[in-house]
């Protein structure tokens, strides 16, 4: 077999520019160099050793990229730009080691007792309010503070499926290293939903953080171990399929396949375990769902980057919504770009992630909604984080907490 | 009285020259530009007082007169489009395409007798303007011959084309100071299934409703003391007129009859109105873009021999 | 970099900001292309101006030191005409303010970098469109299309941008300020606004542009039309135009393009057994509208289509229209390289040229996707090839030729909205005269003396004589 070209899926651009007005970082920097087509200029260059892998103006714009995959579906060709910017990091993280802060915090959340630790240290924080308190600080610490406090969530009461509920098949949920460390009520409000609809949940000893943050940053190898055993844990459990509540660690199982594709041991196990990967809107849709008695409520939706445009899900988020019955129920007029969280991005590269989030603030602000809701724990914080540093006492919650909060009140009437 | 592209015939000029081809016109010019004698393109007959610049046209220059290049040159009516040779007269360009129901949207303020050159060079508008296109719109390309006695080309045949610089929209409202406009291509429209005219006795301030509601009008036209008279109308009432399928006049139709009474009139109705409701038109280049004007001038007609005047040059 | 050109960087980046002034290979590298693959030109370097003032100041620096230019808007042109080979390039990507929307006069005035299709977005609360609407008018800006003087599907019954262009602030290369209008009712004297449009950026650069804002029809409908031969779908279309109807577009669509739509995210439910579709839209008062589609249909079926799909609401419409949009990106889907073509027939030769165009990519064993305005008679065979496989792009090259030969014999043009630009220059020469070209340089040097402003496009050079004023037309 002969080795894939390198960077083979860039051959798709016709260069067409039709990308450029999808993406976030080209509409606030206005420089084509961060546009789509300028990033794949520059990735094609390093593939073909016309400009350097460590070239300091190429690795900008490059880092610069959110990763929001806005230009895929934009891109009449169907240029795989997620990927082609993931080989590309790896290639140069070859030359130019990961900064030390990305370097801990990956090989915390890949390592289960230092992830329980430190996401117990970040629990700490926020119930004593110090969280609180210090997010009114200005720059990074202020942003982290923030992304922190607003991740809280009270206990929600329990609730049992209704007698007649067709049941469905077997469900493991994935965790997460950041859901289940700061955000846990949202899995438990996933669990509940999916039973709720007839889903059996089955637990999955073993599983760990889904090597997203790592394949992005171009720490393949790192990725390729969780992705491993990930398929492992999963497959242990005997689920039918995997249930994600995380839009951006969902699009990175759905994509295990293409991570280990070069994996003689494992490519097949990879595949047949990305085709179980669902969000947990997925299911839900599937299910019908279970429609809740409705609410006289307004509500903004945003559509998390990850589940529209690299999963391209846009049906069944949509239905689950409408399952709520609100009276007002809208998407935000931007709802199709990125507000700027990305992963680590936000840590990374503070002061652009806020430009981008910007313009989302502005349109919750005049959509006069009291709440937000998108279906990834990045987003919810950082545009929450952004809500509270702003005194906006807008909420942003996960889609599967407003439909576990209505099955829960009628439920428990 | 208001003189237009279409404006009557004057007579009275001595040394007329009326050459018979293209190769004759630059035959013409050349010898002019090497006298340096002063040409004035006269068309059918004259618009030089189709106000201002033309009015202002050394009227001591020779005439040239394109009455002899006339006739069509390529008329496909299933392609909508018709070359015709400048001195064609406005009339007979209507009749050409009226064998194959179609039209030529100019319809200039004046009458038909007008030639479709003059129409061009004047950018002669009529009440059709505002809904079909003006003469800028309806250019397809031309030919003219320049100062320099050389035949030129803009545009084509077909009815979108961006190849090369636009002479064609350069030409078109240039007065002939750049160049004596021989051939034009026109955009043609197949006639509309039902086309009507009524006079409409309304408030003259219906005229900006009527032209703004759901069902665009082909034209509307409040009359003058003159017009009125002639259509036996009270003055102020509107000429509109009203074209498309049946079902879409008739809509039109009702839509109108809310805003005052109809009386319904023949399309003839508009020949009168363009003979006698037509605006006097004052045409002076723009102070700022003058230089570029006059350079532009000195570039198609560097002995400035072509209808002097135009740009207000003086002798 | 040479000294001057550093000298230069260091004076505009005083006026723009050094970050919006490129000078290092690597970040010049995406300029080198604009929407049309194939072409790379390095510019000498690269500045945006953030406004009005910045842009003429820039230009003004420019004629200081009288270095050449070419303005580039999303560079999505498709005739390399933004291509700056050695010069330097101005981006107006920045400029993309819409600086005031007038609903009662029906009209906007936007700085040139303002993006098409956002201009409608604008307008679209006060039930206005801006009418002109190129396949690439989600990412090209206004700038653009007046320098190309653009078109677009619906130009057919809206006409192109320069009927829609009612003003424009230019900067002439030598600096010099001038507002441009279209001659109306208060005509202005030569029509220099006219000119302007569709320039290709060799007379100056906009600051500022008034276009029109055309009312939102009452009532839309879209017609996909299926046929089993390319000569049916031709013949509907000479039909359609010669019965008097005005359809708002009336789009050709062959059986490559198809298969390459329906392969992309942008699958509209085209028949991919078919040899041709035709798209069709009416729009305006819903009264009699239904008559239009009915006559259209009947049309059709007269010229042996198979079957008539009518879509009415937004979301179907809009399905339906993504695969003709999208087909030219599409494209990437079948080969790595595209070449685009815009010639335009008269309408009553469109059959006979699909067919000569069809022998041709026989001939010489290349693949041509056609999709195009066919009611304009404006095609746009797209031949996909692989650019690396320099045999091939030989065949590609002369199959193009043959085509734009075909085209000319047939009495048409060889750009109906794309533009000369670099690419097509070679066949200006087939389809003027030497004194029409050199006339077309004349008008150009009235503009810009010291042609300063996008070189070496749309006239070939040496086709421009150096005009000398003769003695006798100084005195």
């Amino acid at each position: 077999m002969t080795a894939p070209k390198p960077l083979a899926g860039a051959d798709l651009c016709v260069h067409c520019g039709f990308c450029t007005q999808a993406c976030p970082t080209y509409l606030t920097l206005d420089d084509e160099n961060d546009s789509p087509r300028g990033r794949i200029v520059l990735m094609k260059a390093i593939a073909d050793g016309s400009l350097a892998v460590a070239d300091p103006a190429a690795a900008l714009h490059l880092d610069q990229c959110l990763g929001c995959r806005a230009c895929e579906t934009a891109c009449p060709s169907g240029v795989p730009y997620g990927h082609l910017l993931e080989e590309t990091r790896a290639k140069m993280v070859e030359r130019r080691p990961l900064s030390l802060p990305t370097r801990v915090l990956l090989y915390v959340f890949a390592t289960p007792t230092l992830a329980a630790a430190f996401f117990s240290a970040g629990r700490a924080l926020r119930a004593l309010g110090l969280a609180a308190l210090l997010s009114r600080l200005p720059g990074r610490i202020g942003i982290m503070m923030a992304t922190l406090a607003v991740s809280h969530r009270a206990r929600a009461r329990d609730y049992r499926p209704r007698a007649g509920t067709p049941s469905r098949e077997d469900v493991a949920v994935l965790q997460g290293c950041v859901m289940e460390g700061l955000l846990a009520p949202v899995n438990r409000a996933t669990e509940r939903t999916l039973a709720y609809n007839g889903y059996r949940i089955v637990s999955s000893p073993g599983q760990k953080c889904c090597g997203a943050l790592h394949a992005h940053a171009g720490a393949r190898d790192a990725a390729r171990a969780l992705a491993r055993e990930n398929i492992a844990a999963f497959e242990a459990s005997g689920a039918a399929y995997v249930a994600v509540n995380s839009a951006g660690c969902g699009a990175a199982m759905k994509e295990y396949d293409h991570l280990l594709a070069d994996d003689e041991e494992w490519s097949a196990r990879a595949r047949t375990f990305a085709s179980r990967v669902r969000d947990v809107s997925e299911l839900l849709a599937a299910a019908g769902p279970i429609q809740a008695a409705g609410q006289p409520r307004k509500l903004a939706v945003d559509h998390p980057c990850h589940l529209q445009h690299a999963q391209r899900l846009t049906d069944p988020p949509a239905k689950l919504l409408a399952a709520l019955r609100l009276t007002d129920a809208h998407d935000l007029p931007d709802a199709s770009s990125c507000c700027g969280a990305a992963g680590l991005y936000s840590l990374e590269n503070p002061g652009l992630s806020q430009r981008i989030l910007a313009p989302k603030m502005a349109s919750i602000a005049a959509s006069g909604a009291d709440c937000v809701a998108t279906g990834n724990p990045g987003c919810m914080m950082h545009i929450g984080a952004g809500l509270l540093r702003a005194g906006s006492r807008v909420s942003v919650r996960h889609p599967v907490e407003l439909l576990d909060e209505a099955y829960s009140r009628e439920a428990n009437v | 009285m208001d003189g237009h592209a279409g404006g009557p015939v004057m007579t009275g000029t001595s040394s007329l020259a009326a050459p018979r081809s293209v190769a004759e016109l630059a035959d013409i010019v050349r010898d002019a530009r090497a006298a340096v004698q002063r040409l004035r393109v006269v068309a059918g007959g004259t618009w030089s007082d189709a106000g201002t610049p033309a009015s202002r046209i050394r009227a001591d220059a020779t005439p040239v007169s394109l009455r002899e290049l006339r006739g069509v040159v390529a008329y496909v009516p299933g392609d909508l489009t018709l070359t015709v040779r400048a001195g064609t007269t406005l009339a007979e360009l209507d009749a050409i395409c009226a064998e194959h129901n179609q039209w030529c949207t100019l319809t200039p303020w004046g009458g038909n007798h007008g030639t479709v050159g003059a129409t061009f060079a004047t950018a002669t508008n009529g009440p059709l303007a505002r809904a079909l296109g003006r003469p800028r719109d309806i250019a397809l390309g031309l030919e003219f011959v320049d100062g320099l006695a050389t035949t030129v080309r803009g545009g084509g045949r077909v009815v979108k084309n961006v190849a090369g610089f636009d002479l064609t929209r350069l030409l078109v409202g240039s007065f002939g100071a750049l160049g004596v406009i021989t051939e034009v291509t026109v955009r043609l429209r197949a006639r509309p299934a039902v086309d009507r005219t009524w006079i409409v006795a309304c408030e003259p301030g219906a005229a900006a409703d009527i032209r703004r509601g759901a069902i665009t009008p082909l034209a509307v036209e409040p009359l003058s003391a003159a017009s009125a008279a002639a259509l036996n109308a009270e003055v102020g009432a509107l000429l509109v007129r009203f074209a498309g399928n049946a079902a879409l006049v008739s809509a039109a139709e009702r839509m109108l009859r809310a805003l005052g009474s109809l009386t319904e009139c023949e399309a003839s109705a508009w020949s009168l109105v363009r003979e006698t409701n037509a605006p006097v038109r004052s045409i002076e280049q723009d102070a700022l873009a003058l230089p570029l004007a006059r350079r532009i001038k000195e570039r198609f007609d560097p002995a400035a021999i072509l209808n002097p005047g135009v740009l207000g040059e003086s002798a | 970099m040479d000294s001057n050109t550093r000298i230069l960087a260091d004076r505009l980046a005083n006026i723009v900001g050094p970050r919006h002034v490129k000078t290092g290979a690597s970040e010049l590298l995406v300029y080198e292309n604009d929407g049309l693959p194939g072409y790379h030109k390095r510019p000498r370097l690269f500045v945006a101006p953030g406004n009005r003032e910045e842009a003429i100041a820039v230009v003004q620096a420019l004629a200081a030191a009288n270095a050449p230019w070419v303005a580039r808007g999303a560079g999505t042109g498709l005739s390399g005409g933004s291509l700056a080979d050695g010069v330097v390039m101005i981006g107006m990507q920045r400029m993309r303010r819409i600086l005031a929307i007038d609903p009662e006069a029906r009209s906007a005035t936007v700085e040139p970098g303002v993006v098409n299709v956002s201009l409608t977005k604008a307008a679209t609360p006060f039930g206005l469109h801006y009418a002109p609407d190129p396949s690439s008018q989600a990412a090209c800006t206004i700038g653009g299309n007046v320098a190309e003087n653009a078109g677009g599907p619906h130009c057919l019954k809206y006409g192109v941008t320069l009927n829609h262009v009612l003003a424009a602030t230019v900067v002439l290369p030598d600096g010099e300020l001038l507002e441009l209008r279209t001659p109306d009712a208060d005509a202005v004297g030569f029509d220099l606004l006219g000119a302007f449009v569709g320039s290709e950026g060799c007379f100056g650069l906009a600051v500022d542009i008034t276009v029109r804002l055309t009312p939102n029809p009452e009532r839309i409908c879209t017609m996909l039309a299926d046929f089993t031969t390319v000569d049916g779908a031709a013949d509907a279309v000479s039909t359609i135009i010669a019965a008097g109807i005005v359809p708002a577009a009336l789009e050709l669509v062959d059986a490559g393009t198809i298969a390459a739509v329906e392969a992309s995210i942008y699958a509209a439910g085209y028949p991919t057994d078919a040899a041709a579709c035709l798209l069709v839209e009416v729009d305006g008062p819903a009264a009699g509208l239904d008559d239009d589609v009915a006559e259209i249909t009947r049309h059709c079926t007269a010229a042996g289509a198979r079957s008539v799909k009518t879509a009415t609401d937004a979301a179907a419409r809009a399905k339906l229209w993504q695969g003709r949009k999208k087909a030219f990106g599409a494209m990437g889907r079948v080969a790595p390289t595209l070449a685009v073509q815009d010639a335009v027939v008269p309408r009553t030769r469109l059959a006979p040229v699909l067919r000569e165009v069809a022998r041709i990519a026989e001939k010489h064993g290349i693949r041509v996707c056609n999709v195009f305005h066919a009611g304009d008679g404006n095609l746009h065979p797209n031949i996909p090839y692989n650019g690396h496989d320099s045999a091939e792009a030989a065949r590609v090259h002369a199959a193009c030729d043959e085509i734009m030969a075909a085209c000319i014999a047939e009495g048409g043009s060889i750009t109906g909205e794309h533009g000369v630009g670099l690419d097509k220059l070679p066949y200006m020469e087939d389809l003027f005269t030497p004194d029409s070209l050199d006339a077309m340089c004349r008008l150009r040097d009235a503009w810009d003396p010291a042609r300063r402003a996008n070189p070496g496009k749309v006239v070939p050079v040496h086709r421009c004589r150096e005009w000398m004023a003769t003695p006798a037309a100084r005195s």
